[in-house]
């Protein structure tokens, strides 16, 4: 069994899944090969430590490139598979796992080999707990877009090579629309104010962009106000099937604080809440809280701040 | 007229489980089982399905032996029938182990149309279980879709990922993951909850389903599970007067270097 393998659809994600890669290169000392789908990806990939970088070309769906993949790791009957933890990434991950009949661990945090096995750092219950999880070779992880930088260039590049691939052509993609609002990135954020459903109307969360103005801070929130309101694009949503993200500050307001939403926040420096509830689990999570009405409590606040 | 089928898991409720503060290690002595959230919306996405379409709705579920209490829960929500693998197996399956275990009970129960997931458990979420199923199958996977539509054998589902909303049509069978907003799903009136108990269910004995052991063997196995605690200040201002209590947050902010 040879060969580490890296898989992202995503060019920056697939550049930071090499730091790992070159970590467990270290200790099972075999080759790294990254799997594209980008011609421009591979040279950069190449550069940065990959042994020999494969571009699959014959399709842009990249879910139907998962049997390709499987078949390169399969034919090198290769140890391990680092897929980038996008949605489509996790798709493509569980399917060439089912295939290599191995064991997948979901958004690892850090990964390592002990007694030859893979060893990596994940959470359970949604953030309630942690856990290390032993995979067996050959092995699947996905990992999260930032968990690591993209490694410094290596001091020879590697191979690339062009290959075409049968992409899956039982399913037909008819129409791609962009969400969100592009170029604002919360996860670069170093402050950030993130509401939830204690916000009555969308036109309420004028009182958080007011705070967030003053702070200079970009808007965050829970599931509920991006996915059952969409009040906020789905890009700031925070938590396990959200974002994660470590700002400096994060003033939370009007949301529980869910251990579903907490594990994409936990990391911040300093966390603020203002809530109705003083039971409200928020608090147990916060640095500072305001027990009171935001509605009251945010407009002192800003102009508080203000001056 | 689609023939489904709902995977479904039966899980413990994490909002009942504590941590232990002398070693950090989790009571779940108080938890209650419950169908796990996003597998409640895939059966009520199966149920709308039929209840427009024609066709049937059955349900499947691989756990321990207290896998046996969500069958009136599952019943009462639209599935007019269940089966069910009770199997000491199920206490550390990884989602390898699931899916082998599902995919052979499909193999046996099918051909079905629709099988249909949630995007992941509330308890693992390892988002796993419908690409698998897909890779073991045979079957094309659409995953994380927010809307469906099924018209004769074109299904037509809207999945929606991190950067797009992207419609993708494929002819079924087909293996489908569904997010949370799909559909809010329903609180079962008295009548259904009633009308669940007279449902049929029936168990799969996993030694019939053909596995070799290593099919049953996992290979992820969780250690040292440690509940999370967080080193925070708990600071909290809770004067009757907003002002005060705003005067106070601002100077700590202040002292914190952060305003
Ligand atoms: C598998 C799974 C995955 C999930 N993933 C995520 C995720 O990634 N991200 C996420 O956010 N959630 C996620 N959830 C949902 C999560 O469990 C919570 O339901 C959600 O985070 C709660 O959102 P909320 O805090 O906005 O709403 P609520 O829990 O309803 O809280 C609203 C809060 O506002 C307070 N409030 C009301 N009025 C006022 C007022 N006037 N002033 C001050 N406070 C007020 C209330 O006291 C309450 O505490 C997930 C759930 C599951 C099952």
């Amino acid at each position: 069994m040879a060969g580490i393998f890296i898989f992202s659809e995503d060019s920056a994600l697939a550049k930071q899944l090499l730091t790992p890669a070159l970590e467990l290169k270290a200790s099972l000392a075999q080759p790294i090969t990254a799997i594209t789908l980008s011609e421009s990806d591979a040279e950069e990939l190449a550069k940065l430590g990959a042994d020999k970088v494969v571009v699959l070309t014959g399709g842009t769906w990249a879910e139907g490139f998962a049997e390709a993949i499987y078949s390169q790791i399969s034919k090198a009957e290769g140890s391990i598979l680092l897929v980038g933890g996008t949605l489509r990434g996790k798709h493509v991950a569980a399917y060439v796992a089912a295939k290599l009949n191995a064991g997948m661990t979901t958004d690892a945090k850090a990964l390592k080999i002990a007694n030859g096995k893979l060893l990596a750092t994940r959470v359970l219950y949604a953030g309630l707990a942690v856990c290390e999880e032993e995979v067996a070779l050959p092995a699947v992880a996905t990992i999260r877009a930032r968990t690591f930088l993209a490694p410094a260039p290596a001091p020879a590049a590697g191979v690339v090579e062009t290959q075409s691939a049968e992409a899956d052509s039982r399913i037909t993609i008819s129409e791609v629309i962009p969400t969100g609002d592009k170029g604002v990135d919360i996860t670069a954020a170093t402050k950030l104010v993130a509401v939830g459903r204690g916000f009555r109307r969308k036109e309420d969360l004028k009182l958080a962009e007011d705070l967030a103005g003053v702070l200079k801070a970009e808007l965050a929130c829970t599931r509920g106000i991006a996915e059952d309101e969409h009040w906020l694009p789905i890009e700031r949503y925070i938590g396990i099937s959200g974002q994660t993200v470590k700002p400096e500050l994060y003033v939370a307001a009007g949301l529980s604080g869910q251990v579903q939403h907490m594990v994409g926040c936990r990391e911040s420096k300093v966390i603020v809440a203002i809530n109705t509830d003083e039971r409200a689990p928020i608090f147990e999570a916060a640095d500072y809280g305001i027990v009171g009405d935001m509605y009251e409590v945010l407009p002192l606040l800003t102009a508080a701040l203000r001056k | 007229m689609p023939k489904c089928l709902v995977c479904y898991k039966w899980t413990l409720d994490e909002q009942d489980i504590k941590i232990k503060p002398e070693d950090l290690s989790l009571d779940s002595s108080r938890a209650k089982g419950k169908i796990s959230d996003f597998d409640r919306n895939a059966v009520e996405e199966a149920a709308l399905i039929v209840e427009k379409e024609g066709g049937a709705v059955e349900v499947l579920s691989y756990g321990t032996a207290a896998v046996k209490l969500s069958l009136k829960d599952v019943l009462s929500r639209g599935a007019e029938k269940a089966h069910w693998i009770a199997d000491p197996s199920a206490e550390n399956a990884d989602a390898a182990v699931t899916a082998n275990v599902l995919a052979a009970a499909i193999r046996k129960l099918g051909p079905y149309d629709l099988i249909l997931c949630g995007e992941g458990s509330s308890d693992l979420f390892n988002q796993q279980t419908a690409p698998r199923l897909a890779a073991l199958l045979g079957l094309p996977c659409l995953s994380f879709v927010q809307k469906l539509t099924v018209e004769g054998s074109t299904v037509t589902a809207t999945r929606k990922l991190e950067d797009c909303q992207e419609t993708a049509t494929v002819s079924g069978p087909v293996v489908i993951s569904v997010l949370s907003e799909i559909n809010k799903p329903r609180i079962p009136t008295l009548k259904q909850v009633l009308g669940a108990a007279k449902k049929p269910n029936e168990e799969i004995k996993i030694a019939d389903l053909g596995l070799k052991p290593e099919d049953l063997q996992p290979k992820a196995l969780r250690q040292s599970v440690k509940g999370f605690v967080m080193q925070r200040r708990n600071v909290v201002y809770k004067e009757s007067s907003a002002a005060e209590n705003v005067a106070k947050l601002t100077a700590s902010l202040a002292s914190e270097g952060l305003c």
